[in-house]
């Protein structure tokens, strides 16, 4: 290990030493405000330390990682939702029963496993990062202990992806077995010019993609997103649908770029059927949903669908737009769940479409953000969501990919009735129920999102000029 | 050569398949140590004497000795006292019969080492050592905080409220 070597690594090291510091901090007094301070601003540090490196790279710490922009930018998208969940999480979390500062440990041991899947250049990496990432995610599922609806996402979320990671493990064995390499770079030049594969390369790919699937809950794989998302406290749930989905698609479009997928005739088939799958499946789904946390599941399960066309396109300008419709897809998604965080305490979970029944004439402020969030999911302009789909589907067209941006149109429309069923329940009349106060730290957080999904609407220019000028494979 | 590979296979498939379809919670983990020998068995085979030494010691030793502790130690399966008699061989005739080919299979298999042809090169602890420790040291590390979470996770996850009284004190 060299200076540099470390250097480049800052970001990691911090997220690392993170949890070794609460844990004695918990040792010594069990403060909650100081442990919630303490995450914020090891979560800012990081994020900070990311624009420190940026002079180290390209770095690559052989054999297992690669620091480039790519992966700095994910880091950057990682470690920014990660934030933006603590920040959401005071109130939620406060109100648990027994101890709570936990919590904050396997956050950021999460956080850990999911930065590794962005600088990963190896399978023994990704491996790990999944397994860091998912064994964290088990644990903070099942936090709230005294909630049947949480233990039984926890066991449902352990076994199968348990079964995933068995998928994941055999397929790289398979691949090492073939080809004799696991680095993602090793894997394109011991392929070698022909583009011929092998049956055992190609069964590797493919119990590789069923890992994957399962990380990124594409149809056929989608079964547990909908029991995990209701089951999981609201904070969580966040997490899930961002920072797990965010860092597993940045490890997917790197080793499909990196092995160059895109020019397999075979893997290119089951990729638009899986997309088209995800597309129809999870938004027809959706339709009759009225636990908004389940709704939300199907709406991510379509999202991911629509994000993995860019694979297909084969070309930079795919990656960047894909790179821009995550930020936005989470940043969306982090409102929605925001709004359901704080309106839920743990006792009550404010789940129901009914529970938001006139929330306009109650929180106006509230309910503005989480129209707002589910108009940019819908893909409407001047939200952050229809830059991204229309970014999507330009580089779609270039790309000749007409089937899925037909059938990626049409859910959109599909998409956008669901949405507003949400939002008219949110402005007929009220009724008497009670809702909790909220925090500054929430507000603060809603305030952030509401701009940002604002700016990217209207001016989204400058995003779009950064990721086109350092987002490259 | 390949003919001692599949017994070994076929013997971990059918004690897994046992071992998750009884339902006698100590009979199942006895058959997933089976299934473990066997494994190592293959591991053996592949010329690999290393990580087939630590599959025993570390899964059917330690873990699995460990699991059969607490599975004891809880009560689990207390209930079919009557029909657990050594004298009614059902009962142990099946993992019997995996276990003894096991063991005839892993001593034919010793004598005609060099074991598999695909694999030309044995690799040895220090090998293995040294690659964990200069290659993959970060890998390492980062294990080590996968476990930490799991550790935390399984601490959060199992404590219990604290008793006050003694147990033996506490009215029935």
């Amino acid at each position: 290990m060299t200076v540099t070597d470390f250097l480049s690594l800052a970001p990691l090291i911090i997220i690392a030493i993170a949890p070794v510091v609460i844990m004695i901090v918990i040792s010594v007094t069990r403060n909650y405000k100081v442990v919630y301070g303490f995450s914020i601003l090891s979560f800012l540090t990081a994020f900070a330390s990311i624009f420190f490196i940026v002079p180290a790279i390209p770095h690559s710490i052989e054999p297992l990682f690669v620091i480039d922009i790519y992966s700095l930018f994910f880091l950057g998208i990682i470690i920014f939702s990660a934030l933006l969940v603590t920040l959401l999480s005071y109130d939620y979390i406060k109100q648990l029963d027994g101890v709570r500062e936990e919590y904050y440990i396997i956050l950021f041991t999460s956080t850990l496993g999911a930065s590794l899947l962005a600088v990963a250049n190896h399978f023994i990496l990704f491996f790990l990062g999944i397994e860091t990432l998912s064994i964290s995610l088990y644990i903070l599922i099942a936090f709230q202990r005294s909630k049947d609806s949480s233990i039984e996402a926890g066991i449902k979320y352990l076994i199968l992806a348990s079964v995933s990671s068995a998928f994941l493990l055999f397929g790289m064995a398979l691949i090492y077995t073939a080809l004799g390499t696991m680095q993602f770079n090793g894997i394109v030049s011991a392929l070698g010019e022909s583009g011929q594969l092998s049956p055992l390369v190609i069964s590797g790919f493919a119990m590789i993609m069923v890992g994957i699937g399962f990380k990124l809950a594409l149809v056929p794989f989608h079964m547990w997103t909908p029991d995990v998302y209701q089951g999981a406290p609201a904070p969580v749930t966040a997490y899930i649908a961002t920072v797990s989905k965010g860092a597993v698609m940045a490890v997917l479009i790197r080793f499909f770029f990196n092995i160059r997928g895109f020019d397999n005739r075979s893997l290119l088939i089951v990729i638009s059927g899986i997309a088209i799958l995800s597309m129809f499946i999870g938004n027809l789904l959706a339709i009759r949903q009225k636990n908004i946390k389940r709704l939300l599941a199907y709406s991510s399960i379509a999202n991911m669908g629509y994000l993995i066309i860019i694979l297909l396109t084969g070309t930079n300008k795919g990656i960047q737009a894909s790179v821009f419709y995550l930020i936005s897809y989470i940043i969306t998604t982090i409102g929605a769940f925001g709004v359901i965080t704080l309106l839920s305490t743990c006792k009550y979970e404010a789940e129901k479409i009914e529970d938001y029944k006139g929330l306009f004439w109650k929180r106006p402020w509230v309910a503005i953000v989480f129209t707002l969030s589910l108009l940019s999911l819908a893909g409407i302009p001047l939200t952050a969501g229809f830059v991204a789909k229309f970014y999507l589907i330009f580089e779609g067209m270039k790309a000749g990919l007409m089937v899925l941006i037909i059938s990626m149109i049409i859910n959109s429309v599909i998409g956008l009735y669901y949405y507003l069923r949400v939002i008219t329940a949110m402005f007929s009349p009220a009724n008497e129920t009670e809702l909790p106060a909220i925090s500054l730290t929430g507000n603060i957080t809603l305030c952030l999102i509401t701009i940002s999904i604002l700016i990217l609407g209207v001016y989204p220019g400058w995003l779009i000029d950064i990721i086109m000028k350092f987002v490259n494979l | 050569m390949n003919i001692f590979f599949y017994i070994a296979a076929v013997v971990a498939i059918i004690s897994t398949i046992m071992a998750i379809s009884g339902k006698n919670a100590i009979h199942s983990l006895l058959f997933l140590i089976l299934s473990l020998l066997a494994v190592s068995v293959i591991f053996y085979l592949l010329n690999a004497p290393f990580i087939a030494a630590l599959e025993v010691i570390i899964y059917a030793g330690a873990i699995m000795v460990l699991f059969i502790f607490v599975t004891m130690m809880l009560n689990v399966g207390i209930e079919n006292k009557n029909g657990n008699k050594l004298t009614n061989p059902r009962k142990w005739i099946v993992s019997s019969i995996l276990a003894a080919i096991l063991l005839v299979d892993f001593i034919l298999a010793l004598k005609n080492v060099p074991a598999s042809p695909s694999v030309d090169q044995v690799i040895l602890p220090k090998q293995v050592g040294i690659s964990l420790f200069s290659t993959y040291l970060l890998a390492v590390e980062i294990a080590a905080i996968l476990l930490m979470a799991g550790v935390i996770g399984a601490y959060h996850l199992g404590s219990q409220k604290k008793k006050v009284t003694h147990r033996f004190l506490e009215k029935k």
